[in-house]
């Protein structure tokens, strides 16, 4: 009975948390404040890439704000010395910064932080660590958090073939290593394979982790992609971070079509088809608000994954912009992966491992 | 099949203007700064600070086109899809970073030439400083490591396609006629600041070899004592000659931050600045081999990325990737030819004589 109303509740939370997404911008909301004691209660980690990336580091960084400033608490971002190469020590001296400078909670995006980590939770028992994309450290202290990222992935390909795309890309960041990565590209293959066999059509898909291991942008992806709209690909799933910017500009240039990840990144350019969502501001927004509730044993060492049941993946509907596949039907999908009816592999196949895969109506190019 | 039949299969199937696109967008901005080289180092200024020029060019047109942006000066063009106006932006904006890249180098020229400071290690300041500079202006302008357009992406705003003609336009049977093969070499998906460029490397080239300035400029990097006492002040040659290196550097910069890096400035221009020290020298300080070296360098750099989708004959094969080399062989060839190259030609390779060396009236 506990245990359920430990559930409800979190549901209530995460809930609120979403209606409150939408009457405040978390973009307005400034990145910085000034405590006057100078302690900073919420401390925000960053992964590889940037604060403001727009996607990962940035949607989890919304969350914290929107926590804070809700809650009329201080906040502050850390982020690890040497940029796209920081190395464990880094994140470490960032975890220590944000404890000493007052943290009571940190939240520590990306499943690189995980050796710093466990290290500083170690420490710093006294501080509740947030670990987003994160696994058990085994520290009461430190609350993994997971996502169902084939879920997503697997609604935006079913989405894009639906909608009539016929020849797909994938580039994904991390260098075939990520995991969250890899569940989204082969979520995205499951999905576009899954509506091309209802639709008895032929789908072909590049999939390629050349170029975006640190998911920082470069020249290189730029013409790689551009060379893959040249060739007829139509659509091409940006699942990486600052990634985004280099295949965004071969998309426009080739007058093309992008798929954006983990955040609506419809804003950011038109080329945007839909983009395969987690759920990040709000679950992290829950977690935090799980320590302020004094509840922090609800999810302190518990392996939380969210999915579509949590409603942590999906589609973004305000932004709708598909014209052969509707919203309902997306809902319908939604509710059939929910209750069971769609199953999905979520195995991490790491590198090339998607190649090995046998698919009824899609063609894997591995790049 | 017969040559004329594969020729023609080769040019409408093949994926050739692609890769002549592709290889000038990555030879274009080793040119112009590898001949911002050249007349720095004709002047007798050895320019190591190409690379923070570059770095320092390319936020500054960032920044510019960021700022215009905000302001709405351009909003109205760009929802009418008028490219003559925009492309008039972008012009503006290539003159900004030439005039604030001229400027930048100006501390090069006063340590280099008034100082009489070790121009190695003045240039390896300013490499030092342009990344730092520019990154803490960054940050405090964006809150963030990379400053970026303030709306839409560099294709939508400066890049010509053949739908703004009435090539190409619409879906399915209703789509009308594409540009043939010289336009979609030349006019579909080209940034005109290519050819810019490309015009102001001729210009600059003929301005070296044909004009009494280009004549005394290279005096004065030749043999400094001679050419002052013919009555050429040379204190003003090295300034021209760095000046307008800082320019060409600037312009570089934004060039290469346009088309290739989505017009975003990080403090970096992923080593183009060396690069183009390195072309300038394979090509025996000459503007006519260091064309010809950055377009082999930029063709093996287009193959290197894109040798997945080259399919040179259009019968849909791509040969490339199905003899199976591994793609980081494709990625070293780039650096592996230069490397080959400057060892062959280095030799024959011709310094000029002054360069490097503060000018001082007393040892004439």
């Amino acid at each position: 009975m506990k245990k359920f109303l430990a559930m409800l509740l979190a549901m209530v939370m995460m809930l609120g948390c979403v209606a409150f997404a939408e009457t405040v911008n978390p973009d307005d909301i400034p990145d910085t404040v000034t405590a006057e004691d100078g302690k900073y209660e919420i401390a925000f980690v960053t992964d590889v890439g940037q604060l403001k990336d727009k996607s990962f580091n940035q949607g989890t960084w919304n969350g914290v704000k929107l926590y804070a400033t809700a809650n009329g608490l201080t906040y502050k971002y850390y982020q690890p010395a040497n940029g796209d190469q920081a190395t464990d020590d880094d994140r470490y001296d960032a975890m220590k910064a944000a404890c000493e400078g007052g943290a009571k909670v940190v939240v520590c995006a990306g499943f690189m932080q995980g050796t710093a980590l466990a290290k500083a939770a170690a420490e710093y028992t006294d501080v509740k660590f947030v670990f987003i994309d994160g696994w058990q450290l085994g520290l009461a202290n430190v609350a993994p958090i997971a996502f169902a990222e084939e879920q997503s992935g697997y609604l935006a390909g079913y989405a894009v073939v639906k909608e009539g795309f016929t020849k797909l890309g994938f580039s994904g960041g991390g260098g075939g290593t990520n995991p969250a990565c890899i569940r989204y590209g082969y979520g995205f293959a499951q999905g576009a394979n899954a509506a091309a066999a209802e639709m008895g059509v032929n789908v072909e898909l590049k999939y390629s982790w050349q170029y975006g291991a640190s998911f920082s942008a470069s020249a290189e992806l730029q013409t790689m992609i551009s060379g893959w709209y040249e060739t007829g690909t139509e659509i091409v799933f940006a699942c990486g971070g600052s990634m985004f910017s280099s295949i965004v500009a071969a998309a426009s240039a080739n007058d093309a079509c992008v798929v954006g990840v983990d955040v609506d990144q419809s804003y950011e350019s038109e080329t945007v088809v839909t983009s395969a969502l987690k759920g990040l501001s709000s679950a992290t927004a829950w977690a935090i608000g799980k320590y302020y509730a004094g509840e922090w044993e609800t999810v302190g060492d518990v392996a939380t994954s969210l999915g579509a049941n949590n409603d942590a993946v999906g589609l973004p509907t305000d932004t709708w912009s598909l014209t052969a596949w509707t919203v309902d039907e997306y809902n319908a999908l939604l509710a059939a992966i929910k209750d069971g009816t769609v199953t999905i592999d979520s195995t991490v196949l790491e590198n090339d491992g998607v190649v090995n895969v046998e698919f009824s109506n899609l063609k894997v190019i591995y790049e | 099949m017969d040559i004329l039949g594969w020729i023609n299969q080769a040019i409408t199937e093949g994926t050739i203007p692609f890769l002549i696109r592709q290889t000038l967008i990555y030879a274009v901005p080793l040119m112009i700064v590898a001949l911002a080289g050249v007349f720095s180092e004709r002047s007798g200024v050895i320019n190591l600070a190409l690379e923070g020029i570059m770095i320092f060019g390319a936020f500054v047109g960032v920044l510019f086109v960021r700022s215009v942006q905000q302001w709405g000066w351009f909003e109205a063009a760009y929802k009418a899809k008028d490219w003559m106006t925009l492309q008039s932006f972008s012009l503006l904006t290539m003159a900004v970073t030439a005039a604030l890249g001229a400027l930048f180098a100006m501390l090069l020229a006063f340590a280099a030439i008034n100082l009489r400071a070790d121009q190695t290690i003045g240039g390896t300041a300013l490499n030092l400083m342009a990344p730092a500079l520019v990154l803490f202006l960054i940050r405090i302008l964006a809150n963030q490591n990379t400053l970026q357009m303030a709306t839409g992406d560099s294709a939508s705003w400066f890049m010509l396609k053949e739908s703004y003609f009435g090539f190409g336009v619409g879906r399915g049977v209703n789509k009308t006629p594409s540009m043939g093969f010289l336009g979609q070499v030349f006019v579909n998906k080209v940034y005109p600041m290519t050819y810019v460029c490309i015009l102001i490397f001729i210009v600059l080239a003929i301005i070296l070899y044909k004009t009494k300035f280009g004549l005394r400029l290279r005096a004065c990097g030749e043999n400094p004592q001679a050419a002052d006492s013919l009555g050429i002040n040379v204190f003003k040659m090295r300034y021209a000659g760095v000046g307008i290196s800082g320019a060409l550097a600037g312009m570089g910069g934004f060039v290469y931050a346009m088309t290739t890096a989505n017009c975003t400035s990080n403090g970096d221009v992923a080593g183009f600045g060396f690069l183009a020290l390195a072309v300038m020298i394979f090509g025996n300080w000459k503007p006519g081999n260091i064309a010809g070296a950055a377009l082999l360098f930029g063709l093996f750099k287009c193959v290197a990325a894109s040798y997945g989708s080259l399919d040179i004959n259009g019968d849909g094969i791509y040969m490339l990737k199905e003899i199976g080399v591994s793609a980081h062989v494709y990625r070293l060839m780039p650096y592996v030819i230069t490397l080959v190259v400057l060892a062959f030609t280095s030799k024959s390779s011709r310094a000029p004589k002054a360069e490097g060396i503060p000018y001082d009236k007393s040892t004439r």
